[in-house]
């Protein structure tokens, strides 16, 4: 089970979300974030560049004859096809939940705006490897839609600056119509607080996961989310049904406490058995955490690839 | 329940709006948006809905204190009918005291009081019990400690009122005493009353035991009571054409606010009217009333001074008994000439009582006085031993015997020991200035009337000579001259007085004949021998008649008083010695047996100042006896305590003060402790 809310690596300790989301350009908060990250990260190069070579195989009917490796047909007389580690024109792209649940924020930082710093970084350090990068916003329905390209990155940056959180939302859907819409299998990046039953999101990504596709789920809470710090006797309004309860914290932290740590540990097996990468997100942490998660994801598919 | 100021809730509904305004507040401040209930729903509802429920008692012990305060601020005390209606039903011993006296005849007062007796009695529960005490100026014990409500109620049914005054002191000293002896636990005195002013004077120290109540239950209303009452007549004799005729004077008191015209006033002779005058009367005031004198006729002639009837009869009319005057007889004994000059001249004045005055020789003293006379006068006589005797006899007799110890006067050597002390030497005080007398001795009759101040001078009497007497030790000194010597001394022998007086009562040795003194000096001497009491009119209800003067000539065995409602009671050794009047009218003693003394009629009448109607706060009353405001109680409309002096009394409102401060004490315990849980 992940740690929710686990410390930074030492040394690539960004700047504080807080401070990120006064940026107003994404741009320039993804460069920073990610180029701060890369530097950081030269004590362990575990990444080459994806067009490194991998291994020989032999040729098959099929395979372009543009990839046969004719210097070693010439020694051997053999065909064979040269595999490189990585493929440098992965599709990526980015689901974000922009139902109204993601506009909560109890530290200066919504979770959307966590969501959108995140989303941002992840692009941006995408696109740097040349793969394409897309972006897709729901809620309880497709909202946003940016198809993958190479020369998406703007286009994905402004619709995520512009993206709002203002329905209710539902994974079910949503996740159904993108996995009949993605045609070409990439990584998909599922950005939500996934507020629903654990088996209700296993089943949602499934259409994805059965398409080859490679997800990975960043769950972004709150602190006020995961510690329940209130104190106060209040009613506690639903933000999305609008619904209310009366709430005394102090008898409700511990339980609920439990129920969300049940809840984590629920989605991170469940998550594992379908061999989706889960990262839980606080968002009062600082993105390396979420950055790091990525690339070791993404390395550990190549090596199993 | 009942709230002294109940405006006071209008603080707690606005103490109220603000906590309302709180709590709407407190909800729209404390709606918090959070992303999702999903994981809050799944909490048991049973553990959000005790959490409720705590935090709302500690909202209700907020409400409770301020209401209580609030209720402190109003005041609130319970009724004394609720108090008691609320105790417990524990036996009880009553005692009812029913006011007999002759106010309650004032209009339907009697009819109010038994009938509040008779609910007294029952109310009753069946361990209660009850004593019925009928009281005037004296308590009877009517019926004690029964619960027999048959004979309780009969008891109340047979009394009657009497012609008594309002004395509440006895009466509740006896009820005190019922009420000490009971085994009960819970005990209580009735007093029915009309409650009049003069029945209590407020000095009775009456306590009820420990724990016992006192319920007041006025029968008067709070209208202006209007009576007319006959004040007590004088009489005043005189004689015409040798006939004593005697004149009444009385009166009548008006004690509404209402003035009287044309009040008819009658006075009655042997029950026949006479004489009728009309008066008029201011209201509050009084008016005297002169009737022409009359003729008396016979001894114990019945008189009654009558007024019409008003609400309260027994004042209305006024008894008296007057009988003609009777007068001393004295019989002088002198040796003739002008020695008894001023004796008989001073005895010849005065008709209460008149002195039948004989002068005799001492030679002519040979036989024994007659039995009408009541006293004898040795005027500076010697006696012979014969004549001694006869004296003594005479004084054994009960007759009174005055003796001047003038220059001549000799008691015979051996003769019979009646006199206070034989005259001796001569003591001339001629030479050097005269002898004064000092040394009276005020309280005894002869002198009492010169004890006060300008009431008779005797040191202005100047003796210039005197018989030394050596007092006899039975003998009794009431008066010395300066120098010590004896001027008058008594000596009681038999049923007779014997009073030596030791100069003359001329000019010869003394100038006290010539002194104002004189006169009254001699008539108390001769009053005192003959013991002779002023007779008495009338008597007023509760005293008590005895062999007096006024009934001396009655037989003092085998007698039968007649009361006037016609009861007979026997005055002998089996009966009572003496008889206490109870009734109005006249009281006949009669001498049973063949040629005994004729009748003595006795006039009784009502003591007047129950007439007055004045009443008083019967919880002065309650107040004295009860000690503490707690063991009192009210009864009847006019007398309810004030909502005021309730609520004083109570001081509930202090309780719930100290109620409230300890709820807020309560509240800031609980609310630390629940702000202190996870």
């Amino acid at each position: 089970m992940p740690a929710v809310g686990s410390g930074a690596i030492p040394g690539a300790r960004f700047v504080d979300p807080v401070v990120l989301a006064r940026i107003g350009n994404l741009e320039l908060v993804a460069r920073s974030v990610v180029d701060g990250f890369i530097n950081g990260l030269h004590r362990a190069p575990y990444f080459g560049a994806s067009i490194d070579f991998a291994e020989h195989r032999g040729y098959v009917p099929g395979d372009d004859v543009r990839r046969v490796d004719w210097r070693l047909y010439a020694r051997t007389d053999r065909y064979y096809v040269k595999e490189y580690e990585a493929d440098s024109n992965a599709n990526f792209s980015v689901v974000l939940d922009v139902s109204k649940s993601m506009s909560f924020g109890s530290r200066g930082i919504s979770k959307l705006d966590y969501a959108r710093i995140l989303s941002a970084c992840l692009t941006y350090l995408v696109h740097r490897q040349r793969d394409r990068v897309g972006f897709v916003a729901f809620d309880h329905d497709i909202v946003e839609y940016v198809p993958p390209s190479a020369k998406h990155m703007d286009v994905v940056l402004h619709v995520l600056d512009r993206v709002t959180a203002g329905r209710p939302g539902r994974l079910r859907e949503p996740l159904r119509k993108l996995a009949e819409h993605f045609g070409r299998r990439g990584i998909v990046v599922l950005v939500s607080d996934l507020y629903e039953e654990p088996q209700t999101i296993v089943d949602a990504l499934a259409p994805l996961r059965f398409r080859g596709h490679d997800v990975i789920v960043f769950h972004v809470l709150d602190p006020a989310e995961i510690d329940f710090t209130f104190a106060a006797a209040s009613s506690f309004e639903d933000l999305e049904s609008g619904e209310q309860l009366p709430v005394v914290p102090e008898a409700f932290a511990e339980q609920y406490r439990a129920l969300v740590r049940s809840h984590v540990g629920a989605l991170a097996a469940r998550f594992a058995e379908s061999r989706i990468d889960y990262t839980v997100l606080n968002t009062s942490a600082p993105l390396d955490h979420a950055l790091f998660s990525y690339l070791t994801t993404r390395e550990r598919l190549m090596r199993v690839r | 329940m009942w709230f002294l100021t109940p405006l006071f809730f209008v603080g707690l509904a606005s103490l109220a709006i603000p906590i309302v305004i709180h709590l709407i507040q407190r909800e729209r401040r404390r709606v918090i948006e959070f992303p999702s209930l999903m994981f809050l729903r799944r909490i048991p509802y049973q553990s959000v809905r005790r959490r409720r429920i705590r935090n709302r008692a500690l909202l209700l012990v907020r409400l409770t204190a301020l209401a209580v305060i609030v209720a402190a601020f109003a005041r609130p005390f319970l009724r004394r009918a609720d108090v008691a209606a609320a105790r417990s039903s524990a036996a009880r011993e009553i005692v009812v005291l029913l006011d007999t006296s002759y106010s309650m005849d004032y209009g339907d007062r009697w009819t109010r009081a038994r009938q509040a007796a008779t609910n007294s009695v029952n109310g009753l529960g069946p361990t209660d019990r009850a004593s019925i005490v009928l009281f005037s100026s004296d308590p009877e014990v009517a019926l004690r400690s029964t619960g027999d409500r048959g004979r309780l109620l009969a008891a109340i049914t047979v009394a009657e009122t009497t012609a008594g005054t309002t004395r509440y002191g006895p009466a509740l000293k006896l009820a005190g005493s019922i009420l000490a002896d009971s085994p009960l636990p819970r005990r209580e005195a009735i007093l029915i009353s009309d409650f009049q002013r003069r029945g209590w004077a407020g000095t009775e120290a009456v306590r009820l035991p420990d724990g016992a109540t006192l319920t007041a239950v006025p029968v008067s209303g709070r209208d202006e009571t209007a009576n007319l009452a006959v004040t007590p007549i004088s009489l005043q004799r005189s004689r015409f054409s040798g006939q004593e005729r005697v004149t009444v004077a009385g009166g009548v008191i008006n004690r509404s606010g209402r003035a009287m015209a044309d009040l008819e006033m009658t006075l009655e002779i042997g029950g026949r009217t006479i004489q009728t005058q009309r008066v008029d009367v201011e209201a509050h005031g009084s008016r005297a009333v002169t009737f022409a004198p009359f003729t008396i006729a016979s001894a114990n002639t019945r008189g009654t001074v009558r007024i019409a009837a008003d609400p309260l009869t027994r004042d209305n009319a006024f008894h008296f008994v007057v009988s003609p005057a009777v007068p001393i007889r004295v019989l002088v004994i002198d040796r003739g000439g002008p020695a008894s000059l001023y004796l008989s001249r001073a005895l010849s004045i005065g008709d209460a009582p008149r002195f039948d005055l004989a002068l005799t020789r001492p030679d002519a003293f040979t036989t024994d006085p007659q039995p009408n006379v009541d006293v004898m006068v040795l005027n500076d006589v010697p006696v012979a031993a014969a004549s001694a005797d006869r004296l003594a006899r005479f004084v054994g007799g009960g007759g009174g015997l005055l003796v001047v110890a003038g220059e001549r006067a000799a008691w015979p050597a051996g003769g019979p020991d009646i006199l206070p002390g034989l005259p001796a030497a001569f003591v001339d005080r001629s030479r050097d200035d005269a002898g004064r007398m000092s040394a009276l001795e005020y309280w005894h009759p002869v002198f009492e009337l010169f004890r006060g101040p300008r009431s008779g001078d005797f040191s202005t009497v100047r003796v210039y000579g005197y018989r030394a007497v050596s007092a006899a030790p039975s003998a009794q000194v009431l008066a010395r001259f300066e120098d010590g010597g004896t001027a008058l001394a008594e000596r009681k022998t038999g049923n007779g007085r014997v009073l030596i007086w030791t100069s003359s009562l001329d000019l010869l040795w003394n100038d006290l004949a010539l002194k104002p003194v004189f006169l009254p000096f001699v008539h108390r001497m001769v009053r005192h021998l003959a013991a002779y009491t002023e007779p008495t009119p009338w008597l007023t209800i509760g005293q008590v008649l005895e062999p007096s003067p006024t009934t001396a000539r009655a037989p003092t065995t085998g007698r039968v008083a007649l009361t006037p409602s016609g009861h007979r009671i026997a005055l002998d050794d089996e009966g009572p010695d003496v008889l206490e009047l109870a009734e109005q009218g006249f009281y006949e003693i009669r001498a049973q047996g063949r040629g005994s003394a004729p009748p003595v009629t006795v006039a009784s009448n009502v003591d007047l100042s129950e007439s007055d109607l004045t009443s008083m706060d019967p919880r002065e009353v309650v107040a004295m006896v009860a000690g503490h405001s707690s063991s009192a109680r009210m009864a009847g409309r006019a007398i309810e305590l004030t909502p005021e002096a309730e609520e004083r009394a109570q001081h509930v409102w202090w309780y719930l003060l100290v109620v409230g401060l300890m709820l807020l004490g309560v509240e800031t315990v609980l609310s630390n402790r629940l702000s202190g849980m996870p």
